[in-house]
Formats: structure tokens, sequence, C-alpha cells
């Protein structure tokens, strides 16, 4: 069986792209999010091995997200999304729970290594 | 030649450069101060040289990546500079891996996902200890305090190397407390640090375990834990010296004049010459029939220039085993490690030559027998101490020609096939009469093929072996070969495969049954006798024939075909008896009658799936008229 994913970005063309790559991969993607309350929702819901979490997202950002999803889940895996001068804010994100983090743009064998600490 | 072409010459060419690279490594392995150690770097400098220079042409930038970190590498130890120990070993091993991996993502056009930052890393770290002199070249001063020192550099393009830093202090805290680092925490996060850092970790953990996390943690270059000169010196083992090579006299001397031609020409070049052999025998039955002297001459001219040209044909198709042979130490040495056993492997007959398209068949079952040997067959070492045998098992993998078949042998020393075990769970499935005590070596065969049945787990954890030998048998029976399994307990299994030399074009015997006429491959043909009365007889409700000395069983083709059995016509006109053969195996075939020898085409036959078991293809004769191949190996 495949591992299931929970995409967490609030850009189609992110989500399209990291579907792709985990597709590829070999990662079923089960759901996704535009919104950080929508993220945590379908967490619960979900219950996916992974989770792929951008930083900035209206409706509750990432690192909230991250937090209210730890608070019910520590062992949940998140892989956070970030760009390049957001290093404060991925630390934070590490701190709240989240396992480690890519950083945009995305190259297919970086995010795949990432995958692979998060979930190994 | 477009990109395609060039992609698969690439390929094909890569995959032989890497086979090379591992053959040298495990010869590196042995004995890095040897004499031939120097050979062999220079060998895998070499090969990876050729392999970046190809992919960079390609614009395969992982490839090329691997291949030029490698490189830096190799030409250190060349040089002297950096020795070869245990760990070195490991990181060129996972060189040769990932690259082969890289090789075959790039040309499938999937090269994002081949997972080679942390190695390419790695190597760049080994390759620049070339400027420090040393390894480690660490910037920041060891922080004092209490705990073990951890020393941590991280790879020259980690992105957010002050989160990265952060994530490893996080993981080690895990571990214990983080007492000090240098620089600050704060400084660290804020990515105030040149390419690394050092930190002291209170924990009761050992210092393996440390180096293990934080090499888990991403975008490492090099760790050290323990203090400063302790941890990084003994790691030094062996040197290897390496003499400049002569290497263009070498070259020059083995480099023959050779031309690379696709594969599929090949294929369509033997299919063509066995349409040619099939018109042949046509044109050579019309000629003998109009009786024309000049015709005939000609026709027996353009014959025998045909069977030179399927000799040419069919020996450009032969490769040496060594095609497929060279990556078996490397396939042992990982099997080995991966289940904690000692093995010698000794592989023979290398330079014994099969149908390029038969070796590629093949290549699997090999490899799955040798895992079999490794996994089941072979003692772990405290047993075979204990057992008085020597601690490392043997493991030969053997090839030589036997008329005008291959013999692939793979013979273990190792514990031998639980019969009883076996014969306990035939017995329970029903396969075998209750009261049966004892099993054959063709009865434990016919059991361990049967699709399923060696695959039970309590067959393969205590009788040892039996992991798929029913693919491995399928296998082997599709292309016309024949296997056999010799075991002894506590003294090793032998499995032994009988392959034909080439697939397409086969010698064969015709035999006519009512108004068919059947092809028996004269490979596994002994002699043919006419079937005499008295020589037949009844044992145990099963007919044999007497011949000679031996005992032989019996098969009347016509009831395996389901025909009524023969009736004589005359007192003079006699069945014959075809004796086939399989190496170790005998029976008398009887048929109506004999009716001559032929070159045949083996054409793919769809019946085999479903229809009777004993047919391996089909073939059209020189008259145009079509003719079952019957599949020897099956009838015994």
């Amino acid at each position: 069986m495949s591992q299931t994913v929970l995409i967490c970005d609030d850009a189609i063309f992110m989500r399209t792209m990291v579907g792709d790559i985990l597709t590829q991969a070999g990662f079923e993607i089960v759901g996704e999010a535009e919104t950080g309350v929508q993220a945590v929702e379908k967490y619960h819901q979900l219950k996916p091995d992974l989770v792929t979490m951008d930083i900035v997202m209206p409706d509750m950002g990432g690192i909230d997200a991250v937090r209210e999803i730890c608070k019910v889940d520590p062992q949940a895996r998140i892989l956070m999304c970030s760009a390049m001068g957001q290093q404060a804010l991925v630390v934070e994100a590490i701190q709240a729970g989240a396992k480690d983090f890519v950083v945009k743009p995305f190259q297919p064998s970086r995010v795949l290594e990432a995958v692979q600490r998060v979930l190994g | 030649m477009d990109n395609l072409q060039y992609a698969e010459l690439f390929l094909t060419e890569s995959r032989e450069h890497v086979s090379a690279v591992n053959q040298a490594l495990l010869t590196l392995e042995r004995d890095a101060t040897a004499p031939t150690a120097a050979a062999a770097v220079g060998a895998i400098f070499r090969a990876v040289h050729t392999i970046k220079g190809m992919g960079a042409t390609m614009g395969y930038a992982i490839v090329a990546e691997l291949a030029h970190e490698l490189e830096t590498v190799l030409d250190r130890v060349r040089r002297g500079d950096l020795a070869i120990d245990a760990e070195v070993m490991d990181v060129l091993f996972r060189s040769a891996d990932v690259l082969e991996q890289a090789v075959e993502a790039a040309v499938a056009g999937r090269d994002g996902e081949v997972l080679a930052a942390d190695l390419v890393a790695t190597l760049h770290a080994l390759g620049l200890g070339e400027r420090t002199s040393q390894r480690g070249g660490w910037t920041v001063p060891a922080p004092t305090g209490a705990g073990m020192l951890v020393r941590v550099r991280l790879a020259p393009d980690t992105p957010l190397r002050g989160v990265r830093a952060f994530i490893i202090v996080q993981s080690l805290a895990k571990l214990g407390q983080v007492t000090t680092t240098e620089p600050e925490l704060d400084a660290l996060q804020a990515e105030g640090f040149e390419s690394d850092f050092a930190l002291r970790l209170e924990t009761s953990k050992p210092m393996a375990d440390v180096e293990q996390i934080v090499r888990r943690a991403g975008d490492i270059a090099d760790v050290q834990v323990g203090e400063d000169g302790a941890a990084s010196a003994p790691r030094r083992s062996a040197a290897v010296v390496v003499e400049p090579m002569a290497e263009s006299t070498v070259e020059v001397e083995s480099r023959t004049r050779h031309v690379r031609i696709d594969v599929r020409r090949l294929d369509t070049l033997m299919n063509l010459v066995g349409e040619l052999v099939i018109a042949r025998g046509r044109l050579s039955q019309l000629a003998a029939e109009l009786g024309d002297v000049s015709l005939d001459e000609t026709v027996n001219a353009s014959s025998r220039l045909i069977t030179e040209l399927r000799d040419e044909i069919t020996a450009s198709r032969m490769v040496p085993m060594a095609q497929i042979f060279d990556r078996f130490p490397r396939v042992v040495r990982d099997a080995a490690r991966s289940v904690g056993k000692e093995i010698d492997f000794i592989v023979e007959g290398k330079g014994i030559e099969l149908d390029r398209s038969m070796l590629d068949e093949i290549g699997d079952s090999i490899v799955h027998l040798l895992r079999n040997a490794v996994d089941h067959g072979i003692e772990a070492p405290d047993v075979r101490t204990a057992q008085g045998k020597p601690s490392a098992g043997k493991l030969v993998l053997s090839a030589s020609r036997d008329r005008s078949a291959v013999v692939i042998r793979v013979t273990d020393d190792g514990r031998g096939i639980n019969r009883r075990r076996v014969l306990e769970r035939a017995k329970r499935d029903g396969l075998v009469e209750p009261t049966k005590t004892e099993l054959t070596e063709d009865e434990l065969l016919r059991l361990l093929a049967r699709p399923g049945f060696s695959t039970a787990e309590s067959v393969t954890q205590l009788s040892g072996r039996g992991v798929g030998i029913d693919a491995v048998y399928t296998r082997v029976r599709s292309l016309g070969g024949a296997m056999d399994i010799r075991s002894e307990p506590g003294e090793g299994t032998t499995m032994v495969l009988r392959l034909p030399l080439t697939l397409a074009i086969v010698r064969a015997l015709l035999a006519r049954v009512a108004d068919d006429i059947y092809a028996i491959p004269l490979a596994h043909v002994s002699e043919t006798v006419e079937l005499e009365a008295d020589a037949v007889r009844t044992v145990t409700g099963r007919e044999v024939l007497l011949l000679r000395d031996e005992v032989l069983p019996l098969l009347r083709l016509r009831a395996l075909v389901g025909l009524p059995d023969y009736v004589r016509r005359d007192e003079i006109e006699l069945e014959h008896v075809i004796i086939i053969d399989t190496g170790d195996r005998r029976a008398g075939l009887i048929i109506d009658e004999l009716t001559g020898q032929e070159e045949i085409v083996v054409k793919q036959y769809d019946g085999v799936r479903d229809g009777l078991p004993f047919f391996g293809g089909a073939t059209l004769l020189g008259d145009g008229r079509p003719a079952l191949i019957v599949d020897v190996s099956s009838l015994l």
C-alpha cells in the first residue's frame, strides 16, 4: 500500500507540483487544503502518513496549523514548505512539531530526501 | 543517429563500466594493500571518468556531478592522499550503486527520483580533505564544557543552514542534553557560522548512535563525534600506493576491433536467417523432386552458404557468461553481509558463451539461486564452526559446455534441503502417498517446483531452501532447458540448469505420429532404436524398455496426445523409440516413424499456456507443414 499525503498550500501551482513529485515517487495524494483551518480539519479526517505544509496561508498560517495538529497527534509527520529567507519561521515551525523542511523552488530530489527523513 | 540511440549506447556502456567498478571494488576490498589494489583503483578511476564524460555530454547532470565527485575522491586515493578503510569502502560501494541508479534513471527521464545529494556531499567532503591534509579541518574551536564533542559540517549548498543546524541540535537533544554550542544557539539559527559548527552532548548513548542521528538529519558533509584527534585518526588503515600505470600500452593491446550493434537488429537478422532456413528446406525438396542436376548443384551451394551465414549470425549473438557473471560477486557479497554470513564465492567458466537473449532471460534465475544459497543454504558462521565446517561457506557458480547445451551449476556447502520437512508438507497437501518414507531427487524437484509449494513458510524456515524454485523451474523450461537438484543433508545443495545454446534455431529429429510431425530437439536425443516387442517389460504397472543393461521408463507419444494405439500394417513395420536425455534423466519415447532430421526455427507458440504442457513451441518444416516441438525436459 502506498503511503498517503495531505498537501497544504494556498497556490494551486505549488499543490500540483508537490503532488506530481510525490505521485511519481509512489505516494498517494489523499487530500489538499488551501488554508490552515482546512489543513487541521482534513488531517484529523484523513489521518495521512505525511503532510506537506506551506508556511504562509490565509485563515490560520501553516505554523499554527502544525501546532494544532501536533496538539492532538504529536507523532504527525509534517514537512514544511518554505521560501528563501523564512528561516525564523521555519525554526518556529520545527519547534511547533514539524519534522523537516524544503525550500522553494523545489527540486524533486530534495523534496524526496526530506520526505524520506520525515518518514524514516 | 538521434538522441534516443545515443541514450541507449550511453546506457549499455555505462552499465559495463559500473560492472567494472564493482569488480574492482571487490578486489580492493579483499586487500587494499595488495599490488592488485593499485590497478583496481586505476580501473575504477577510468570507468568513472568515462561515465562522467558521457553523462555530461548527454546532459545528465546528476550522473556527471556524482561521477565528478567520485573521480576527485579516487584521484586522492590514487595519489596516496586518502587511505582506504572500511568507511571509504562503504562510500565507494554506495557510490557505485547510486551511480548505476542515476544512469538508469537519467536515461528513463526520471532523474528526479535519484537521491544523490547526500552522497555527493559525502564525496565532496572526502575529496576536499586533500586541502586540509587531514580529515576535519574544522574552523570553529571546540566548545568547553561537559559531554561529548560533536562536530558537524553541512553540505556546501544546504538551504536554510541555520534551520538545518537547529534541526540537528534538536534531534540530538532527544538523546540527552546539549550543554553548549559553538557558535551559540541564537547565532547558529541565524546562520552565524561558516561551514561547520560544534556542540557538546551529555548522553549515555554510544558515539556511533550519535553520529547516525546527525547523519540522518540531512545535508551533512561530515561528522565527528569525540575529541579532536581521537575520533578520525584510527579510521585510517591500509594505504594504497598507486604506481602510475602504463595505461596506454595495456589498453592498446586489449582493444580489439568492435562495432556496437543494437541487439534488436541481431534479432531481426536471426529471424531472417530463420526464414531463409525454412525456404531452403522447401527449395531442397522441390529440387529433389525435379531431379535437375544443375538445379541441385545450385541449391546445394546456396544451402552451404546459408548454413555458414546462420553459423556466423548465431556466433555474433553469443556473449560470454562474464557479462552477467561479473555482477554476481557483488550480489553475493551484499546478500551475505545483510544476513551476517561469511561466503567464499567462486566463479568458473566465465568465458563460456551463450546466446545473448538466453543470457538476458536467465540472469534473474541465477540471482535467485545464489540468494537462496546465501539465505537458506549456507549456515551462519557459528553454526558452521559448531559442526566442524569452516566458518565461511563455499558457494560456486560454474558454467560449462556439454554438447549443444550450456550447464550452469550453483553449488553450496550448506545444510542441504530438509527432505523430511518437504515430505511432511507434501503428505499434508496430499501430493504423495501417506506411506511414503523417502524422496528421490526427482520427486524433490517436482515438489519444490510446484507453484507455491516451496514458498510455504514452514518449509523455507526449517528446510532452508525453496523460495521461488518454481519460478526458476518455469523460466528454465520456457527456454527449452532442464533443471536438477542434488542435495545432501549437512553437505550442501547443487542446482543444475541446462540450457540450449540458442533460442532461435535448433537441430531436431522429426517424428511422425499418425498424420502429424513432431520435432524433438537433438540436444536431448541420445539415440534411436526400433521397438522390439521383447525389449518391453511392465514393472509396477508401468512400461519400461530394456536397452543393453539399462531399464528406461517408456512414454508413448500417441497416448500423450490422446491418439489410439498404433496398429501395425505388416510384420516388419516396427515403431521407433527415441531415447531422450536431459543429462541426468533418460527415457524412451515411442513414435510411429522417424522421418528425418532438420534445422528448425523455433516460433513462439501461444498454445503452451493452456494446451498440452509438453510442447515447447512450434515450427514450420521445409515442406511448409507445421510441427510441434516436444519439450523433452517436461516429459522426464
